[in-house]
């Protein structure tokens, strides 16, 4: 059994969440990582993420997790952290798949690579209680719920119409605008 | 005298009026009064046995189960056995430890205990064995403490937890719980809520709270308080220009040499590898400073710390001096620190240059071999640029000290020894850009360094012809602006 409670050693002037790693002002020679978190449809959505991304010009790598209920396996997460820039996980809508997603997203912005979680508008709250027990003020976009009976097509149009909200968030001007 | 009344914690077995008695199994006299409080029984008072280990033990007289130890914690139980007596819900009297005299006036009962001897001693009650008391002051009373809580889930490690928040200089750091708090707070007699001062970068005022979290984060042992608070001061003197020193982009960090009977007392190492790892104290010290420059501060690398390499150093770098040898001054004497007083000075500067000479036999070689390492520091064509701390081995020493050479007379030897000639130092001079400014070509001698500058400590193993140069920050070449500053610790 751990301890339960903790002090802060800071002048408390700051939010009790680590700010995320300041994304950088422009995504120009940048690789985006998409991170299927491995529960069905996801990939449909980033399909077509890694399209958009293409259209404008933007180079992605793409990676699978085994299962939704564990966080990456460490080689993927290295894998990412030597070749990529910053990170988009998609698409989570359970709660396992949130809380998993949320660790990925910590750790890869600790090893320098900002990034965005993609879920579904359920799981805002379960986000934000993630974020707030490991201290991290990690960024999200949210997408109807439920998607699981989707048309591929309207998993697209999803995609379609997040996109600008992810490559803002993926840029210093979404801090602006936040 | 505590009011019982007002608690929650011991009913429904509480009573209003009678006696409160607190045993462990595992004290004798506990033990061997059981008849008598038998005969209290019998003799009709109200009475309410607290365990504190086995309650089986006392399963006669219907015992609280006290093993989490908050009656004996709220009723404040030093010894057992105590006997408490109750009147409307208040403690009236209490005894502790076996006097029959004092028992049966407690009780009013003229024979208790008659066949048992007059008077026996009890033991340390179980919430007042090392380390408990602060538990329990957590779990149960009002600690007092005024930093932001921050839960923890069961399953969570803290540890982790602490990395992820930020508050790590990548190792790994000791949770802050309450407890843990509480004790390192007791090493101190200064409030928690006094202001130690305002911490750069973001200049934010540090209570002694926030000190205390922080010497918990980097292992300190309560004891280093006074050490860990006088270290912050000196840091936050203006002299120092602990601001400046943290976001430079140079490699330096504050060095903490500690000197007194403190050292002594709290287990630091002057000796072999003392300005290495491995000794608690010297390791602790410097890094909770750190850590508040890092927590308090917000001096983070990468952010406001701007140190093109850093250096080992900066993690932690603080060791005490060797003053063993009644021939040798002190630093902080040398600095004007009462004799037998405990101080520390700080020093900014980077990691050490090696200095190695196993053939100079006399001092005046061995001034001369010093200096030619000493005139490296920072660059060899600079001049009045740094300060430099010279760490002398004791064999090193013992060249200086047969000859009959004190700590005044090698500094100015040393001095002496680093003068250099400006033509040689000038911006250009021999084919090398990095020089002293170009205008001093015709100035003559030189000192490598300002008259208060060259700082010299004694440390190390027995055995080695080493001796150590720790190279001193850019900063120092303002010289009235940006100095070591050496204060007695306060205990």
């Amino acid at each position: 059994m751990y301890e339960s409670s903790l002090r802060d050693p800071t002048p408390e002037l700051a939010s009790l969440l680590r700010a995320r790693k300041t994304p950088p002002a422009s995504l120009d020679g940048k690789t985006v990582a998409l991170m299927d978190i491995g529960k069905m449809r996801g990939d449909e959505y980033i399909d077509r993420l890694e399209k958009l991304f293409a259209g404008v010009g933007i180079a992605t790598r793409r990676y699978k997790k085994p299962t939704n209920t564990r966080t990456a396996p460490v080689a993927m997460i290295q894998d990412i952290a030597e070749n990529c820039d910053l990170v988009v996980i998609a698409l989570s809508d359970c709660g396992s798949c949130t809380s998993c997603s949320t660790h990925d997203l910590n750790d890869l912005d600790q090893r320098g690579l900002p990034g965005v979680s993609v879920l579904t508008t359920e799981f805002r709250d379960a986000f934000a209680k993630q974020c707030a027990s490991i201290g991290f003020g990690g960024a999200s976009l949210y997408v109807p719920h439920p998607m699981q009976n989707k048309t591929t097509a309207e998993l697209h149009q999803i995609a379609d119409e997040s996109f600008d909200a992810i490559l803002a968030s993926l840029t210093r001007q979404a801090e602006v605008a936040a | 005298m505590s009011d019982i009344s007002e608690t929650t914690y011991f009913s429904p077995e509480c009573v209003g009026d009678g006696y409160v008695l607190f045993v462990k199994q595992a004290c004798e006299t506990c033990a061997m009064l059981r008849p008598v409080y038998q005969e209290l029984v019998e003799a009709g008072l109200p009475l309410q046995v607290v365990v504190q280990d086995e309650p089986a033990f006392y399963k006669q007289f219907s015992p609280i189960d006290d093993r989490r130890l908050e009656s004996s914690f709220r009723y404040d139980i030093e010894t057992v056995p105590t006997l408490v007596k109750v009147q409307a819900g208040k403690e009236v009297a209490r005894e502790f430890g076996w006097d029959r005299d004092a028992w049966q006036a407690l009780a009013g009962l003229e024979h208790l205990g008659a066949d048992l001897p007059a008077w026996q001693p009890g033991c340390g009650s179980k919430s007042r064995e090392p380390g408990v008391h602060e538990h329990l002051m957590e779990a149960f009373g009002d600690t007092g403490l005024r930093s932001r809580k921050i839960e923890v889930d069961h399953w969570d490690d803290p540890v982790e937890r602490c990395y992820d928040r930020g508050w790590s200089d990548g190792l790994p750091v000791v949770p802050p719980t309450d407890a843990r708090i509480l004790r390192m707070l007791s090493g101190t007699t200064r409030r928690p809520d006094e202001v130690v001062g305002l911490v750069p970068p973001n200049l934010v005022p540090c209570t002694v709270e926030k000190v205390a979290i922080n010497a918990v984060l980097a292992g300190c042992k309560p004891e280093y308080m006074p050490v860990v608070l006088a270290s912050l001061e000196t840091a936050l003197d203006p002299m120092f220009t602990m601001h400046g020193l943290l976001c430079t982009t140079c490699f330096s960090g504050p060095i903490v040499v500690v000197n007194g009977p403190i050292a002594k007392r709290i287990g630091m190492n002057w000796g072999i590898n003392a300005l290495g790892q491995g000794n608690r104290a010297n390791a602790t010290i410097g890094r909770a400073l750190q850590l508040i420059i890092r927590n308090v501060g917000g001096g983070i690398p990468g952010e406001l710390d701007r140190s093109t390499l850093g250096g080992p150093g900066k993690y932690t770098f603080c060791f005490a001096e060797d003053e063993t040898d009644p021939s040798w001054e002190p630093l902080s004497v040398a600095r004007g620190i009462e004799a037998g007083k405990s101080a520390v000075t700080l020093f900014q500067g980077d990691g050490i240059q090696g200095f190695i000479d196993q053939r100079s036999r006399t001092p005046e070689e061995l001034t001369r071999s010093f200096a030619s390492s000493l005139t490296a520091v920072g660059h060899p064509k600079l001049a009045q640029f740094t300060n430099a701390m010279l760490v002398l081995s004791a064999e090193h020493y013992e060249i200086y000290k047969n000859a009959g050479w004190d700590r005044k007379r090698i500094t100015a030897e040393l001095h002496a020894a680093c003068v250099r000639p400006s033509a040689d130092l000038v911006q250009g001079a021999h084919g090398i850009g990095e020089g002293i400014d170009p205008r001093r070509k015709d100035e003559g001698p030189v000192p490598k360094f300002w008259d208060e500058g060259l700082l010299i400590v004694r440390a190390g193993g027995q055995a080695g012809l080493f001796s150590a140069i720790l190279c001193g920050w850019t900063g120092g070449r303002f010289r009235d602006q940006s100095q070591p500053v050496t204060r007695e610790i306060k205990e």
